[in-house]
Parts: structure tokens; C-alpha cells; sequence
């Protein structure tokens, strides 16, 4: 219980850290979602999947540089579980940000 | 690792599993355990002494518990830096901003911040007397003041010669990390002697003199002049690490790396100008070690006014320090009921890092709040201290032990020997804001 409450106060502080630039973030994103609010129920959802898939495996090899490591320094499988936990987090926030400009409504024609 | 840290590691795993999913909902449904608790109703006056991680903390976390509590911090202290990132910094790893913050930004609401020293502690009075002359009374006391680095103990050490003549140490502030950086890039791009020191002393953060000696040689390593140069660690113990599972581990990757060990050998003086050091053996005899990069750790004891107060061991082990004497399971101070000790002032069995306040510091404001109500001090502290020892630049192990040196990792998972990403992201991202979490008496 105590690690689980000690991994949401570092992502509260972290977040906190971050705050203007996560507020300007989801201003504008609660923009596009208001702005294609019609739409977003048809989104593409293979699309999507892509842009998660696209976004962890960016994540997997860009987060260890920058961090100041490499891919070289995985040690054993905890490292391995972290960087993908951390990237497919990325991903799957890349896809949720994505998601509101991939909605479109079907063509009528 | 031997069987009974095996054994101990799987139990730990075990519990781990059975307890987190059902952790997981309960975290969610309440935002703290104390939050939950009745706050005691008071009118005590608390003092602490000192502002660091183990006072603010305590003070939080005071401020939770109790209703109408008095508190008051003293420290002359306005910058608040982030010590456990000194390394970093140190290493050209971080920019010396990410350790600097201002003490105003987390003091709790309501507390009183007398911004000056502690200069004389009247414990049979309840009473400290401050550099300025001001006696302040209490009703209980934290003492949270840290260290004291005495330099004097190394002749001709002048601190304010740091990042001049491949002078180095990453003790005694930020300006001295950047100072570090600043000579060991340059003795990187030539190489040379490098000469490590460690004191016999208790010390904060034991495993930092580690951190820079892995990764200087890994700065010579990355700048390709490791083959004109030789780093050599003089330790004045019989060990580097006083662990003994981690001590063996260090050592085998020292060998490995090339790094040679002095034992049982004492900074006793050093010629800033020359480039010398002198280091004297347990028998008296000195030993004059040329050196193009120096890393001098200071020896450490309580401040004077500890040292010189009745709150001081007077005998044992922590006595020649000075260090407080507070019971090692409660951090009650053994013969002042009413004074507690927090962080690196303790004299207890190990523990001088951040991750030790992580976890004393909900006890000590607990026995606090249980000594206000009458009640018996319930909680037992076990010592627990971490320490994310970093191999090279991108690498760490993430060892966490108790009083008595068993490994104890608090997640089932980590392999405490194993150096990897992990335990340097953990280093590099994650810990600061674990810092701050407690450092507002959350976590």
C-alpha cells in the first residue's frame, strides 16, 4: 500500500512540476474536443491503436536518452518492465491527446 | 547473497503480492491514513530545530495531527536544497538549479520561522537559547539540526579552495557540486591520479563517496582517458560500505573497473598548492600520495551544540560524535521524553540519507502525538535507509537496508545488487518528487 501511495505522490509532483505547461495542454485539448464534439464518437479506431503503438515505441527508444542513458544499460527484466510501462503510458496519452483530430464523421455520400 | 537475505527477500515478495491489490483501492479511497486519524486537541508548544527534509516533514505532519498545536521551526537556513542530488550535479549530470529551492515555499501554514541558529539546547529546562540570544521554551523539542562537516580535522583543507588544483568534495553545498564538476571535467580531458578519500566517521549519505569514485572513472572512461590514469579509493575503514553484501559487491566491480583500494588509511592533511595528500594508518605512520584530482570527504559529527549539550550521547559508540541520543527503534531521546531526533542527527546505527526521514519521520510525529496523549511511543523504526548507487552514467543499483545491514527492498521485484536502468531512473526522475511528497508530510 505504502510503495502504491508513494507512486501517485511522484506522479502528483511530477504533474505539479509541469503544471503550466500540462494546463496549456488540456486547454487546448478540451478545445478540439469541444470544437469536434459531433464527431467523436466515429473515430477511427485502428487509427488509434497506431498512434499508441507509434507513440510507446518512440517512448522505448527515446525515453533512456533522455534520461542520460542508453538501451544498453538494461540490466535485467525490471528495467525492461519500467521503460515499457512508462512508454506505453506515453503511447496511450499520445492516442487520448491524437483522439479528438482523428474523429470524423462518416462520409454521407 | 546468502540464504537467509534470500529468504528474507522472498517473504518480503510474498507479502508484497498478497497486500497490493487490495492496497491499491484503499489508497484511493482515502488520501492519507492520517488524514483519517481524530487530531488531537493541544495547546503544547513544539519546537524544532532545524529545517531540513526531517523537520519540515515532522512539522507537516504535526500540523495534520494536531488541533491548535504551536509550532515553531528555527533555522537560519532560507535556501533549501535537495542534497541527495549533489551527486548529480557533481557529475555534470544535473544543473545545480534542480537543487535549489527556497525553505519560505514549504513551511507549513501557521508554524513560527525564527530564522536563526540553535546555539545552546537546556533540555532540563525545555529551553534553547538561539545565536542571537533569545531563549525560546517548549514543550517538546524535534531536533532535526544535521550534520556538522569538520574540515578541521584535515590540516591545510580550505573549502573555498573547491574546483581549484583538482581540488574536489560534494559535501558541503551547491556551490562546492558545481565546483567538483567544474575540476573533474577538466581532469578528465588529461587524466592523472585520482585519489578518493572516506573518513572513519558516521556519515550522510555513505554511499556518495561510492557514487563519485564510479562515476569519475566513468567520466575518464566516456572522455577516453582512462588509459593514462589511475583511481584509487583510500578508505580509513577496514570497508568501503558498511553493509557487507554491498561492500563485497563494490569492491568486485572496482576490481573489474581497475580501481584500486587503500584500507584503514586517514586524510590527515593535504598540501592544496602541491597537490599532495597525507594519510596516516591506524599505527601512526603517514603516507604522502601525489594527486592530479583529489575527492575529499569531510568527517562528520553532531554541531556544537549538540555535542556540547546534555542531549548528546555521553558514552557508546556515538558519544565521540556528539550524535543525539535517542532510542534507536522510537527516536525518543533516552533520558528527554519530550525530545525526539530526526534525520542525520540521530545517533543510531546507520541511516544518514533522505530515504531514512521517508520513513521516520510519520514515527517520530506519531510518538510525538502519542507522548502528548499519554500513551507509550507503539511504532518500532527499523533503520531503514536506501541508497541508489549509481555504477556509471545511466546505470544504478537501488539498495535499501536496515539497522542491521539485511537487504530490504521495498519493491519484491528489485534485485538490489543488480545495476541497471531502473535504479537510475529511479535516481535521475523519480526521487525528487518522492522527496517533495515527503518533505509535505504526504508520504
Amino acid at each position: 500500500m505504502y510503495e502504491v501511495w508513494l507512486g501517485l505522490n511522484i506522479f502528483y509532483e511530477i504533474a505539479l512540476s509541469l503544471w503550466p505547461a500540462l494546463a496549456v495542454l488540456l486547454l487546448v485539448w478540451l478545445g478540439t474536443v469541444l470544437w469536434k464534439r459531433k464527431d467523436l464518437k466515429h473515430v477511427n479506431a485502428r487509427a488509434l491503436l497506431a498512434v499508441a503503438v507509434l507513440g510507446t515505441s518512440v517512448a522505448t527508444i527515446a525515453l533512456p536518452s533522455m534520461s542520460r542513458s542508453s538501451l544498453s544499460d538494461m540490466g535485467y527484466w525490471v528495467d525492461w518492465a519500467m521503460l515499457l510501462a512508462t512508454a506505453a503510458g506515453l503511447g496511450v496519452a499520445a492516442a487520448v491527446l491524437i483522439w479528438p483530430l482523428l474523429a470524423r464523421a462518416p462520409d454521407k455520400t | 547473497m546468502n540464504a537467509r537475505q534470500d529468504d528474507l527477500l522472498d517473504t518480503n515478495r510474498r507479502r508484497w503480492l498478497m497486500g497490493s491489490a487490495a492496497a491499491g483501492a484503499a489508497v484511493w479511497a482515502a488520501p492519507s491514513g492520517q488524514a483519517l486519524a481524530a487530531r488531537l486537541q493541544t495547546k503544547a508548544h513544539v519546537l524544532i530545530a532545524g529545517s531540513g527534509l526531517g523537520g519540515l516533514a515532522v512539522a507537516h505532519r504535526l500540523n495534520q495531527f494536531l488541533d491548535g498545536v504551536r509550532i515553531t521551526i528555527i533555522d537560519r537556513k532560507e535556501e533549501h536544497n535537495y542534497q541527495p542530488g549533489y551527486t548529480l550535479v557533481a557529475t555534470g549530470v544535473w544543473p545545480v538549479s534542480k537543487v535549489r529551492d527556497r525553505n519560505a515555499d514549504f513551511m507549513p501554514a501557521g508554524v513560527t520561522w525564527i530564522k536563526d541558529m540553535v546555539a545552546e539546547f537546556d533540555p532540563a529546562g525545555n529551553a534553547v537559547v538561539t545565536a542571537s540570544g533569545v531563549r525560546v521554551r517548549y514543550d517538546y523539542l524535534v531536533v532535526a539540526t544535521g550534520t556538522h562537516q569538520d574540515w578541521s580535522q584535515i590540516e591545510g583543507m580550505d573549502i573555498s579552495a573547491l574546483g581549484q588544483h583538482g581540488l574536489t568534495s560534494v559535501y558541503p553545498s551547491p556551490e562546492a557540486a558545481v565546483a567538483t564538476w567544474t575540476a573533474m571535467d577538466a581532469f578528465r580531458q588529461k587524466g592523472g591520479q585520482a585519489v578518493m578519500t572516506l573518513p572513519a566517521t558516521p556519515l550522510k549519505c555513505a554511499g556518495a563517496p561510492l557514487k563519485m569514485t564510479f562515476m569519475l572513472r566513468d567520466r575518464l572512461a566516456q572522455a577516453g582517458t582512462l588509459d593514462k590514469s589511475k583511481v584509487t579509493f583510500y578508505s580509513a575503514l577496514g570497508n568501503v560500505f558498511g553493509v557487507n553484501v554491498v561492500n563485497d559487491n563494490v569492491i568486485s566491480r572496482w576490481n573489474d573497473l581497475g580501481i584500486g583500494v587503500e584500507y584503514t588509511q586517514r586524510l590527515k592533511a593535504i598540501d592544496i598548492g602541491r597537490r599532495q595528500a597525507t594519510f596516516a594508518s591506524p599505527e601512526g605512520n603517514a603516507t604522502e600520495v601525489p594527486y592530479d584530482f583529489i575527492h575529499v570527504v569531510p568527517p562528520m559529527r553532531a554541531p556544537d551544540a549538540i555535542k556540547d549539550s546534555d542531549l548528546a550521547w555521553k558514552e557508546g559508540a556515538f558519544a565521540a560524535g556528539g550524535w543525539l541520543e535517542v532510542d534507536k527503534s522510537t527516536l525518543q531521546h533516552r533520558r528527554f521524553p519530550n525530545v525526539f531526533g530526526i534525520g542525520d542527527i540521530n545517533g543510531t546505527p546507520r541511516g544518514k540519507t533522505a530515504a531514512t526521514v521517508k520513513k521516520s519521520a510519520p514515527i517520530v510525529a506519531q510518538h510525538l502525538v502519542d507522548v502528548m496523549a499519554g500513551r507509550q511511543p507503539g511504532q518500532t523504526f527499523d533503520g531503514y535507509t536506501s541508497c541508489p548507487l549509481i555504477v556509471k552514467e545511466g546505470s544504478a543499483m537501488l539498495i535499501e537496508f536496515d539497522y542491521e545491514g539485511r537487504l530490504t527492498p521495498s519493491l519484491p521485484m528489485v534485485e538490489p545488487l543488480q545495476a541497471g536502468y531502473f535504479g537510475w531512473f529511479m535516481k535521475y526522475r523519480l526521487l525528487k518528487p518522492a522527496y517533495m511528497a515527503v518533505l509535505k508530510g504526504r508520504v
